[in-house]
């Protein structure tokens, strides 16, 4: 019998099927930590702060004053419900807020001229001098001052955005080692377990077709209104839910032993490495080569096996 | 376990560990249904586009992927994703390119082009419409959607680059119809909806341009910026009894202005053109498919494409 349709191959699904599983839970943890510490919000708090702070404006001499004018402007005082900071902030508001913040009293229509003599009129910091190199650079126009303003908010938003790439990968590093510790899901086990017993195999591989027929773990997004694609609502579909059968089957491969000591040995630690590597990959990874195997392992079905499908799919629509 | 399945069991762990640097990744664009709605029946989009990244110098000319471009990254405020957008035949557009080499990062100038969703250069991540598109690092980032080939480009009509890739020195050459097409009609693709947007996922394609014989299967139609129309499609040097190299029509996109354009447009069905095409994701299809999936359905197949005509080739 060859490699693909043994033993082996039975076992590489368990194993993908068991990350596929773990990695869903892990990003559902990831997705929990990150409302409950309002990581999004929290983030741009941060880099607005760095962009507005250290500047005072007339009549408040604070260091923090133009920061504190600019949370109280309407524009954006609107947006806060409940003490929670806003999770995006469009180029344009932060624009109108700010200008109209420096071009403060100034009746009618704004021009060009108003704005320069706002920022002129500021006391000496940080945010007067980026405003004034990026004024010069607008010949005197409002409309590119406007848009240099942009740029400059959208230069420091690309920042915001690293940070909180690199935040949430942080995260779900920690978060794949705490799930990896506390279930005891050791790569190295559960490929021993899948190994040596063929009826828990089995019913693996049977739970690891059904997941396959799932939908792909993936995003889901809803606009305001389907004619402007600005501000999307991302979520997650079905297939990012552990079903209670899944997570029955997943118990009989993860897990402590009353005495640790029989589960234990050198190699356990490099087990809990892999599984936190596996996880770290992601969950729509996992579901793309849990296909991926499964169509190695159905194109290497035995004959009788064979027969029993039909020779040609039509195409494929999942509920 | 004996030794020999040990180290067995644990080079397949160790490969499926490696694996996501060998294995193509699916990835999943996210697109408003209006926004699909408005552009699967057009060849272009007109938009405002902020340069930040360029070539300072086209491709060179020869074979794989010295195909003449110059790449331009950048953002727009129509599409609202990461984007790339390339004028073909770059060193004939002099006006434009020396335009693009005064520019400075940031600035934002009228483009029109040709849009071509494909998944060519998807990187890692799921892309969503109007979510946040950071500044590129290069002039080829991750994309999915582009502007290929460019049309007008700030003040500077660059029709004249749908023509064949070509200099003193060399010819760009297609990939054949036979090769190309049959990746094509081969790639994976995975359509759902909401509400509001269509989610199309797939995986990284190769074969960018594709050299072909069209044979028309019905009358061009005018779409305003540009002509469709369905054609079988054959090897380059097909003969007149041979069979397509894919059993049914598929659709051609010819830009209004161009050369393939004033070729095809007063032809008739049975009319043949050779010619020079690279593929993007039919719309037009993505969106009756998901039009007919219930909510929580997904379809499963083929990505439904069509061919860009960007040059007729001498046969």
């Amino acid at each position: 019998m060859g490699l693909f349709n043994s033993t082996i191959l039975e076992v590489v699904i368990g194993l993908v099927f068991v990350y596929l599983l773990l990695s869903i839970m892990c990003t559902a943890a990831n997705e929990w930590v990150a409302a409950l510490t309002r990581r999004r919000g929290e983030t741009l708090r941060r880099g607005l702060a760095q962009l507005l702070s250290g500047q005072p404006i007339q009549g408040a001499e604070a260091p923090d004053a133009l920061i504190r004018a600019f949370y109280d402007h309407p524009l954006i005082s609107s947006m806060i419900h409940d003490k929670n900071h806003p999770t995006y902030l469009s180029p344009r508001n932060f624009s109108a807020t700010l200008t109209d913040i420096i071009t403060g009293e100034q009746q009618g229509r704004m021009a060009f001229a108003h704005v320069l003599e706002g920022v002129n009129a500021l006391p000496e910091g940080e945010v007067k001098r980026s405003l004034l190199a990026l004024l010069r650079r607008s010949d005197e126009d409002l409309d590119k001052a406007r848009l240099a303003i942009e740029g400059w908010f959208n230069d420091a938003m690309d920042r915001v955005s690293g940070w909180y790439k690199r935040r949430t990968q942080v995260w779900t590093i920690v978060l794949a080692a705490v799930l990896t510790l506390v279930a005891n899901a050791d790569t190295i086990q559960i490929t021993r377990k899948l190994w040596t017993d063929p009826v828990l195999r089995s019913a693996v591989v049977e739970e690891a077709k059904a997941r396959a027929q799932k939908p792909r773990p993936t995003v889901s997004v809803e606009y305001e209104n389907e004619d402007d694609p600005t501000n999307p609502t991302v979520t997650r579909n079905e297939g990012n839910q552990v079903s209670d059968k899944e997570r029955q089957v997943l118990g009989q491969l993860i897990g402590w032993h009353s005495d640790w000591r029989q589960t234990w040995s050198w190699l356990t630690p490099l087990g809990w490495l892999l599984t936190i590597l596996a996880i770290s990959m992601g969950a729509p990874f996992w579901f793309d080569m849990l296909n991926k195997v499964m169509n190695v392992r159905f194109a290497g079905k035995s004959p009788d096996e064979r027969a029993k499908t039909p020779e040609k799919t039509e195409s494929t629509v999942r509920a | 376990m004996n030794s020999t399945k040990r180290l067995q069991v644990f080079l397949l762990i160790t490969a499926l560990l490696v694996s996501p640097n060998i294995c193509r990744a699916d990835i999943t664009v996210a697109l408003s249904k209006g926004f699909v709605n408005k552009v699967k029946d057009k060849a272009t989009i007109t938009t405002k586009f902020n340069i930040d990244k360029h070539h300072n110098s086209p491709n060179p000319i020869g074979g794989g992927s010295d195909d003449g471009d110059i790449h331009i990254a950048g953002r727009d405020n129509v599409v609202k994703l990461p984007m790339v957008a390339e004028i073909i035949n770059g060193a004939k557009e002099t006006s434009a390119m020396q335009f693009l080499l005064d520019s400075t990062a940031g600035d934002e100038v009228p483009l029109v082009g040709v849009w071509r969703l494909w998944f060519e250069h998807p990187g890692s991540e799921d892309q969503v419409q109007g979510g946040k598109v950071g500044v590129p690092k290069n002039t080829n980032p991750d994309h999915i959607f582009e502007f290929h080939p460019v049309v007008r480009f700030g003040d500077f009509d660059v029709l004249n680059s749908f023509g064949p890739i070509e200099n003193e020195e060399a010819e760009f050459r297609g990939y054949s119809a036979e090769k190309a097409f049959g990746t094509y009609e081969k790639r994976p693709g995975t359509i759902t909806k909401s509400k509001t947007a269509i989610m199309i996922t797939s995986n990284k394609a190769g074969f960018n341009y594709a050299e072909f014989q069209m044979r028309l299967a019905g009358k061009p139609k005018d779409v305003g910026d540009g002509y469709m129309v369905f054609a079988n499609v054959y090897n380059a040097d097909a003969k007149k009894n041979d069979d397509p190299v894919v059993e049914e029509a598929r659709r051609m996109v010819f830009v209004k202005g161009s050369k393939p354009a004033d070729a095809v447009k007063d032809l008739k069905k049975g009319d043949k053109l050779h010619v020079l095409g690279i593929p993007r994701v039919n719309l037009n299809m993505v969106f009756a498919i998901a039009d007919g999936l219930k909510a929580d359905e997904e379809y499963s197949e083929s990505l439904p494409y069509e061919m860009i005509i960007v040059a007729i080739l001498k046969d």
